[in-house]
Order: C-alpha cells, then sequence, then structure tokens
C-alpha cells in the first residue's frame, strides 16, 4: 500500500512532465512560426538565431579612413541624411608635446567631419607636431550588459539570440531613453520613423549568409565579422583574437562590450 | 552681404565645440522643455502633497486653512503630468506599451503604475474621503450640471452617520500616510530614470533621486504658498498669518535640507574630480552660467534662504506686511529656482558630448512641440485647471488654523 | 433615506463592509478586470518568446531588401573578373565598393552599377598623414598629371601596366 506522500509526489511529478509535455509542442510551434516568418518577410528560409552568434571586430592598423563603410551603411539601411549615423569614421591626432616642457604628450585633436562619409582631408595639425595620426570606425558595441535594453520601458529594443542588438521599429514609442543610456553614442532617434535607430549588424544580410554592407566595402579588412558559433581557427575573426592583444571602449562602466580594438590608443573613449 | 549671410547661417546651424558624437550634433537636444516639465509637475505634485499631509498625519493645525486647497493643486498639476511625456513621445500613440509590455529592468517602465496608483489610490481616495459628506450636502442642495457632478461624485453612497464620517477621518489618515512613500515614488524614479543613466557623468549618480525629491518639497510647499496668497488675494480675504508663518516654516527647512543635499552632490564631485571633470566645471561655470548660478543658486536657493532665515529668527520684528511680501517673494524664487534646477539638469547633461571632448549649443525655438510657446501652455494648463477646481470644490471662506504651528492639540 | 438595492445589500451584508468601502472595492475590482482584459488583447502575440520583445520583430528585421548584393553575387556572373583580382593586391576589394551599390544590378542586369571614375582611386590612395604607412598613397596634385589613373594602372590588376 503506498503512502499518501509518495503517491501525491508521484502525481506531482507526472502532473509536471505532462504539463512540459504539453508546453513543448507549443514552444516548437511558436518558434516554427518565427522560423518561418522570418522566410516569408523575405528573410533567410530556415534561419534559427539560436544558432548564430554574431561579433564584429575592429583591426585600427588597417584602417585607412576613406569612409566607404559609412557611405554603404547609410545606403544599405537608408539612413536618414543629416547627423544620423549608424557607424561612422573618427580620426585622432596626437600631437607631440611643446619643446621644454615636461609632458609626454601634447593635446589631442579628434574628428569625425559628417562620421567620414567622405573620407578625411589632411589633418589641421602641421605635420612635424603629429605624434600619432589613426582612424577608428564607431559602431554600436553589442554590449553583453546592454545599458540600452536595460532602459528601454516596453521592450522595443532587445539582445538578439544570435548576438545582434536589435530595435523593434513598430514597438518603439520613440521616448529616448535608450539614446541617453548608451555610453557610445551609436543611437539615434530618426527624424523620418520617429523611432530609435542603430546599427542592426545588417540582420537583413547576416541571416542570409551575407556580410554586414560595412565589412562588404571595407577595402583593407579593418572590419572582421564572423559567427563565434561556427567559424573555423583559420576564420579571419578567430585569426583576428589570436593575434591581437585588444581593448574594450568604456570598460569602467560595465556593459561588457563583445566589440573588441586592436590597436587603439588611451585616447579613444 | 558675406557678413550677413555668414552670420545666419552662423545663427542657423548647430553649434559644437570640441568634438561631439556624429549622432550628437543635432539642431536641437533629445529631450526639450517638455522633459524638463514633466519632472517639475510631478515634484510640485509630490511637494504639495506632503503640505496635505502635514495636516492629516503630523496633525499641524495651523495648517488647516491650506489643507484643500494644497490637495486641489496636486490634483490639478498630476491631471497634467503627464501632457509633456505624450507630446514628446514620437509614438504618442502607442503609450499603452509601457502599460501593457511594462520591461520592468527600465524606471521608465514603472511611470503607468506608479501614476495610475497615485492618482487613483492615493490622491483620488483621499479626495473623495475628505469631501464626501460635501458631496452628500451639496448633491442635495445643488441643481443643474453642478448637481449632477456632485451626486456622481458620492458614487451612490448617502451614508452620513456619525461612523461613517468617523470612518472618513480613519481612512484618509490612513491613506495619507500611505501617500508620504507613494509621493516619494511618484517623484524619485524620475530622479532615478537620471540618476541610472551611467553612461552620462551629469545625470548618473546615487544622489540624483534624493536631489530631486527634496527639491520637489521645496517647489511644492512653495506652490502652495504662492497659490494661497493669489487666492486670498483674488478673493479679497485676508491671509491667516498663523497659518503662512507655519508654511513658511516648513517652507525653509525643506530648503536648507534641499540645499544641503544640492551642496553635499557639489563637494562630492569636486572633490572626487572623477573622469569628466574638467568638462563638467567648464559646464557649470560657463554653459549653465546664468541658470545654475544665478538662476537656481544665488536667485533660488541663497536668496529665499536670506529671506526666509530672516523671517524664522525675527519674526515677531517683522510687520505682517513686510512679511507676506518676503513669504511671497521667497515663493516665486523658489518656484523659479527649482525650474531652473529642472532645466540645468535635463538640459545641461545633454550640453556635452558622451566623448567627455566637447560641448554642443542649441537655440530653444519659439513654435514647435519643444518650443517656449508649447513649454507655456502646458505650464499654465495646470493653473487653469486648478481654477475650475477651486470654483467646484473650495468653499468660500478657508477653514480656520488652530494653535501654534506644530503643537499637538489635545484630542476632545 | 434611499433603500440600496435587494442585490448590494444582499452582497454588502454578506462581505460586512461600510458602504463607502465596498463602492470602492467594486471600483477597485473593475478596474483590474479592465486591464486585464486590455492587456490580453493589446500585448502582442509573439511577445516573450526569446525575450521581452516582440519576437515577429526578429523576422521583420531580417525581411529587409539588401542594397549592396555582396561580392559573391558579383563572381556567379563575373568569375573572369575575379580571377584576373585573385592574383593581385586588390584581390580583397569589394566590387561594389568601386562600382556602387549592386543589388539592383545583381536582379536586372539591364540596370547598370553606376561606373566610377577618378575620384574612386583617390579616395583611397591620397596621402594623409594619418594613414599607416604600408597602405600605398600618393600625392596626387604631384603625382604623374593624367586624367585617369587607368592611362597608367589597371584597376583590377594594379602591379600590371595596361
Amino acid at each position: 500500500m503506498k503512502s499518501n506522500v509518495s503517491r501525491r509526489s508521484m502525481i506531482g511529478r507526472v502532473g509536471a512532465a505532462l504539463a512540459g509535455l504539453l508546453a513543448a509542442p507549443v514552444a516548437r510551434t511558436v518558434r516554427a512560426a518565427v522560423t518561418k516568418g522570418l522566410a516569408s518577410s523575405g528573410g533567410a528560409p530556415g534561419y534559427d538565431p539560436t544558432q548564430h552568434k554574431w561579433v564584429m571586430a575592429i583591426d585600427v592598423n588597417r584602417c585607412i579612413g576613406c569612409g566607404l563603410c559609412v557611405e554603404a551603411c547609410k545606403k544599405e539601411n537608408h539612413v536618414p541624411s543629416g547627423p544620423y549615423y549608424r557607424t561612422w569614421v573618427e580620426r585622432y591626432v596626437i600631437t607631440k608635446p611643446d619643446p621644454g616642457t615636461d609632458q609626454a604628450r601634447g593635446e589631442t585633436l579628434v574628428e569625425s567631419p559628417e562620421g567620414g562619409i567622405h573620407g578625411f582631408g589632411e589633418p589641421a595639425t602641421t605635420p612635424e607636431k603629429i605624434q600619432h595620426s589613426f582612424f577608428v570606425p564607431r559602431l554600436c558595441n553589442l554590449c553583453q550588459h546592454s545599458p540600452c535594453v536595460q532602459a528601454c520601458p516596453v521592450g522595443a529594443t532587445f539582445d538578439a539570440p544570435d548576438g545582434a542588438v536589435l530595435i523593434d521599429p513598430k514597438y518603439c514609442i520613440g521616448c529616448g531613453f535608450c539614446i541617453q543610456a548608451c555610453p557610445y553614442g551609436c543611437r539615434f532617434l530618426s527624424p523620418v520613423t520617429h523611432t530609435a535607430e542603430k546599427c542592426s549588424l545588417c540582420y537583413h544580410r547576416i541571416t542570409r549568409g551575407l556580410k554586414p554592407a560595412c565589412v562588404e566595402v571595407c577595402p583593407t579588412q579593418a572590419r572582421v565579422f564572423g559567427d563565434l558559433k561556427t567559424s573555423a581557427a583559420e576564420d579571419p575573426i578567430r585569426q583576428f583574437y589570436q593575434h591581437n592583444r585588444v581593448e574594450a571602449l568604456k570598460p569602467h562602466l560595465g556593459t561588457d562590450p563583445r566589440v573588441f580594438y586592436a590597436g587603439i590608443d588611451k585616447e579613444v573613449r | 552681404m558675406t557678413n550677413q549671410i555668414t552670420n545666419l547661417l552662423v545663427e542657423a546651424l548647430p553649434h559644437f565645440e570640441g568634438y561631439v558624437y556624429p549622432n550628437e550634433a543635432t539642431r536641437q537636444p533629445l529631450w526639450g522643455v517638455l522633459i524638463v516639465l514633466y519632472p517639475y509637475i510631478t515634484g510640485l505634485v509630490a511637494g504639495a502633497f506632503i503640505m496635505a499631509s502635514l495636516v492629516r498625519v503630523f496633525k499641524v493645525k495651523a495648517l488647516e486653512p491650506v489643507y484643500r486647497l494644497s490637495l486641489l493643486t496636486a490634483f490639478a498639476f498630476l491631471l497634467c503630468a503627464t501632457l509633456p511625456l505624450l507630446c514628446h513621445l514620437g509614438h504618442p500613440e502607442r503609450c499603452l506599451e509601457i502599460m501593457m509590455t511594462p520591461h520592468l529592468t527600465s524606471p521608465m517602465a514603472i511611470f503607468g503604475f506608479v501614476y495610475a496608483w497615485y492618482l487613483m489610490a492615493v490622491l483620488l481616495l483621499e479626495l473623495w474621503f475628505d469631501y464626501r459628506q460635501d458631496f452628500v450636502q451639496w448633491s442635495q442642495h445643488t441643481s443643474g450640471f453642478r448637481g449632477i457632478l456632485y451626486r456622481a461624485f458620492t458614487l451612490g453612497v448617502i451614508d452620513e452617520s456619525k461612523e461613517a464620517i468617523a470612518l472618513d477621518l480613519k481612512v484618509g489618515w490612513i491613506i495619507s500616510i500611505v501617500g508620504i512613500p507613494s509621493a516619494f515614488l511618484l517623484h524619485g524614479y524620475v530622479g532615478f530614470i537620471f540618476g541610472s543613466i551611467k553612461a552620462n557623468p551629469w545625470w548618473g549618480n546615487a544622489l540624483m533621486p534624493i536631489i530631486f525629491i527634496l527639491s520637489a518639497m521645496a517647489s511644492g510647499i512653495a506652490l502652495c504658498v504662492f497659490n494661497y496668497m493669489t487666492l486670498t488675494w483674488i478673493r479679497r480675504h485676508s491671509v491667516d498669518m498663523r497659518c503662512l508663518d507655519a508654511m513658511g516654516m516648513c517652507l525653509f527647512y525643506a530648503l536648507v535640507v534641499d540645499a544641503s543635499i544640492e551642496g553635499l552632490d557639489w563637494i562630492q564631485r569636486i572633490y572626487g574630480a572623477e573622469e569628466g571633470f574638467q568638462l563638467l566645471r567648464q559646464l557649470a561655470t560657463e554653459k549653465l552660467f546664468y541658470t545654475l548660478n544665478v538662476g537656481q543658486a544665488l536667485l533660488g536657493t541663497a536668496v529665499p534662504l536670506l529671506l526666509l532665515g530672516t523671517l524664522q529668527v525675527l519674526r515677531r520684528r517683522i510687520p505682517e506686511l513686510a512679511r507676506k511680501r518676503m513669504y511671497f517673494a521667497s515663493a516665486a524664487l523658489i518656484l523659479l529656482g527649482v525650474l531652473a534646477m529642472r532645466w540645468n539638469v535635463v538640459i545641461g547633461g545633454q550640453l556635452f558630448s558622451k566623448s567627455l571632448r566637447g560641448f554642443m549649443s542649441y537655440k530653444m525655438d519659439f513654435a514647435g512641440m519643444e518650443g517656449w510657446f508649447m513649454g507655456a501652455v502646458l505650464l499654465a494648463l495646470p493653473f487653469i485647471v486648478l481654477t475650475v477646481l477651486v470654483k467646484l470644490f473650495l468653499a468660500e471662506r478657508l477653514p480656520e488654523g488652530r494653535g501654534e504651528p506644530f503643537q499637538q492639540e489635545p484630542e476632545l | 433615506m434611499k433603500q440600496q438595492s435587494g442585490l448590494l445589500a444582499a452582497m454588502r451584508s454578506f462581505f460586512k463592509m461600510p458602504p463607502q468601502i465596498f463602492r470602492l472595492v467594486l471600483l477597485a475590482v473593475g478596474i483590474v478586470v479592465t486591464y486585464s482584459t486590455a492587456r490580453y488583447f493589446l500585448k502582442p502575440p509573439s511577445f516573450g518568446l526569446y525575450g521581452w520583445y516582440r519576437a515577429e520583430a526578429l523576422a521583420e528585421a531580417g525581411g529587409r531588401e539588401t542594397v549592396y548584393a555582396g561580392r559573391k553575387a558579383c563572381e556567379e556572373c563575373h568569375s573572369d573578373e575575379s580571377k584576373k583580382l585573385a592574383e593581385h593586391a586588390h584581390k580583397t576589394l569589394s566590387c561594389e565598393g568601386c562600382h556602387g551599390a549592386a543589388q539592383a544590378h545583381a536582379d536586372n542586369p539591364d540596370i547598370k552599377p553606376e561606373k566610377q571614375q577618378f575620384s574612386v582611386c583617390v579616395r583611397c590612395h591620397e596621402a594623409n598623414r594619418s594613414r599607416p604607412k604600408w597602405h600605398k598613397q600618393i600625392v596626387v596634385k604631384n603625382h604623374y598629371t593624367v586624367s585617369n589613373c587607368t592611362d597608367c594602372h589597371v584597376p583590377h590588376m594594379p602591379e600590371e601596366a595596361p
């Protein structure tokens, strides 16, 4: 004769198992619907966001400041003209210290004329005064603890399972909180849609096996893109991590960015 | 000719110094005057409610004349509080999302619930329990539209027995007690919205919600002083000096605490001198010179402290007319000073780049959603609503204050 | 004194509440019910599948049309050009970086991509002190003053002469 306790626990376990069995098909159906939705809306058929982890890395030693990436991004994503950039390039000019002073460096000048979309002219500083000068492409840092996602009051911006940080333009209420919360200045309020907008890693391209537009047009492979879930050791992204000592931007804020920069300087914030 | 064109262009183009992120190079700041007004208005609500709760909870009998006026003030301003937000949203038609799918990691997400809670469970309930007997009385004696209104407001309950009245007082007391932390939450979360933004060194620190709450209390009490004196002046009645002196004392101490904590914030920043401090110092001393040093600190804090402090020490020596003028001036200055404080926080935080290398300059438009005109309208609207409420719900003669301020009357 | 309706009086006596409280409780219940119903209808169906967002947004983000075709798309028809490129320094370049966005051309070859002129070469190869030293740069105004770069250089095989 079974005691009451074991019978109750048996019923409980069976009940839980049944609930799980019932829930699983429901979850599968919804997931299948989303995957199909991706295909039906023109996205890649059978793309499962949980099977990828996209990331971008920047090799500053290779950037020549041509601005093709900024132009390609604007065209590919129909970014409004004006001070609205999903990606941009900055130029840093670190000058030599004034002769006779006990400083290691002079002042640092940073500029990004129209985001670098037409490239850069010669730096204004006279050549003899330049100690270092380099270009830094900037984009969404794909934070692991995104302050923008944390800040959104309605759930219109989110960390996609495959590593991109996306915005849902049909749900965004345009409050601007995420734009204030991003420490890297990579978000803006679109004057066309009145919603927040940012680099989406060209989600419509990467889900179809293409590269983001900026990576596609970069002539020197300063932007390195890859899938951390499926990449082999010879792939550019793995080679990047293998051969470079890297930095992340604003680490003291605890956002834990996944975009690493090789070859920057302490002046890059 | 070329000079004139260049001057026009320079006026029209956004101004930047140093380096700003390309996305920050916009003509207008992302959060403009509407976002300055929202914390200001909710702060006034919280402060006016605290004034009312001083009567019910702390039993300051001298403040009895302004009890209902404070509640109606809080109510009028609360009704208008959502308007700046709705006007600011890129998609106001999606505003219900904040209540349907609130993202609980976001301080902004609690807006819908805190607002609804404070409006319904605190303010409306307290008003109802206080006015219930009057509604019953008035509904029996008034006809026409107003009569229907009063009848509707009784919610069908016309019990006027001694137990019912005692219950009204007891429940009103409980609601006032619940209302104090609710008022702090209503305004404190706004401070936390700014305090939680670690990306912005002007905003992101732990003192921000505290400073918001304390300045809200000062501004709310100042608003009650302002409204009380304006109302009695319009109605050609005499001011109850005992009440006014009590209000002045509350205002003084609220301002002292507020100024102390704001001063602490400054000392902390200057002493710690963290990354970006040089930039912020330039912000405070140059870009915000008039609104911060002159508007908020000197006119909004130092002068009222002086006036009110003098009144505390030398009250019996100062003639009544002078006292009334000093109270009114202090209240007006504090109201302007706290508005300046909201401006300095909201707009000031957007005047420098997050790259910590540059500044932006904005010129406020007159027309448009974030212009002077809209700001003025939204600021005037609560006063218009209050006028209607006073006409409908405030007796011609305000009740008498009793006893010395802060002295407990023996329960009869 | 007006009598309350029979049902309300019965409910009230059942709950043993004073009339004010009872009315307010009814009101509160009404508000909660209204909110719950509204939430049931207004919350988007796919919300919460992967996280606190509409899962359909992933599909919508993935469904946009491309403007740049990508190198592989060019190679489908222009494999001879990419064979030429493969042996030389410009092999890593994207076709569309110089020839312009080409998805429209890939979909309908009658639509020609923009064919770039002199300005394309200069964009990358104009000497600039901010550019890294390994990159080949010329000071354009001092460089051989001919009308086109292509008079002396072959863009797809930059080490060769035309």
